[in-house]
């Protein structure tokens, strides 16, 4: 999967390896601002509890 | 390497970016948060007296009760400098919108600072800010101290214990007895605590009591601890 993406990404080498990692950042990104914060009450485990914190 | 086997080492590294959000991502945001409601409130209010000024003993200004959500005043606690975010506000109400910001959240039902009662605080031990991380580090005769508009309020460590989540009348005027009237004027710290996991889970709560031992009005001084 990861690969089929890398092979069809335009230009050299270079340009490839850039354009991975900004598709990576864009990831953790949605992960980190918006992804995460809406699961984060289903996954109590390191989480406090609203009843006294 | 086949698409499942790829699947499940995105599904292994999104899991552990998880954990790295909620320890430290988490924090960030909500540290940030805390400094700007810090920022907002002290310019609210004129500079208090930097000299270091006697402790009164008599009955301590008990100010109205907040609005929820409402900056109530800061909470220090000398013995946390250097280790979190300190001073950090203190805000009506335990909500996790509250506490999410990095804040100490005033138990609505609880008293107001400096009245005959309890005035109880929850914080995040981890997490968004790890507000009360170090409550552990904290001992007998500790200073908490808590800054409003007008005044400082001093109360000193005097005992923690280790509670159920249940048993939420460790919050209560006096700590244990709903019942009874209060006589004396306590500020309680209440944050999760794992017996097993210690900082990092929710199955118990630390609970830290201190007693009041003066006041000082923000124009006559600063109390000696606070830096």
């Amino acid at each position: 999967m990861y690969a089929w993406i890398f092979h069809h990404l335009p230009g050299n080498l270079f340009w490839r390896v850039l354009q991975s990692v900004v598709l990576v950042a864009a990831v953790v990104a949605a992960l980190f601002l918006w992804v995460f914060p809406a699961i984060a009450p289903y996954l109590t485990l390191l989480e406090g509890d609203p009843a006294v914190g | 390497m086949g698409g499942v086997g790829e699947i499940l080492i995105t599904l292994g590294v999104v899991l552990g970016l998880f954990v790295v959000w909620q320890l430290w991502w988490t924090s960030v945001e909500a540290t940030a948060q805390a400094q700007e409601v810090m920022q907002e409130f002290e310019a609210t209010l004129p500079p208090a007296n930097p000299e270091p000024a006697e402790l009164r003993t008599d009955d301590p200004p008990v100010p109205d009760k907040a609005a929820y959500g409402e900056t109530i005043g800061t909470l220090i606690v000398p013995a946390w400098y250097g280790l979190t975010n300190n001073a950090m506000p203190i805000a009506e109400g335990t909500g996790m919108d509250v506490l999410d910001r990095a804040m100490a959240g005033h138990y609505e039902t609880s008293q107001q600072v400096g009245e005959i009662g309890n005035f109880a605080l929850a914080g995040h031990r981890r997490t968004h800010g790890n507000s009360f991380r170090h409550v552990d580090d904290l001992e007998k005769g500790d200073q908490i101290i808590v800054e409003t508009a007008t005044t400082w309020y001093v109360y000193e460590v005097t005992d923690h214990e280790i509670v159920t989540p249940d048993q939420v009348d460790v919050v209560a005027p006096v700590p244990h007895h709903p019942d009874e009237k209060p006589t004396e004027r306590l500020l309680t710290l209440t944050t999760c605590h794992s017996l097993t996991l210690g900082e990092f889970g929710n199955d118990h709560r630390w609970i830290t009591y201190a007693t009041f031992v003066g006041w000082m009005d923000r124009a006559d001084g600063t109390p000696e601890q606070v830096r």
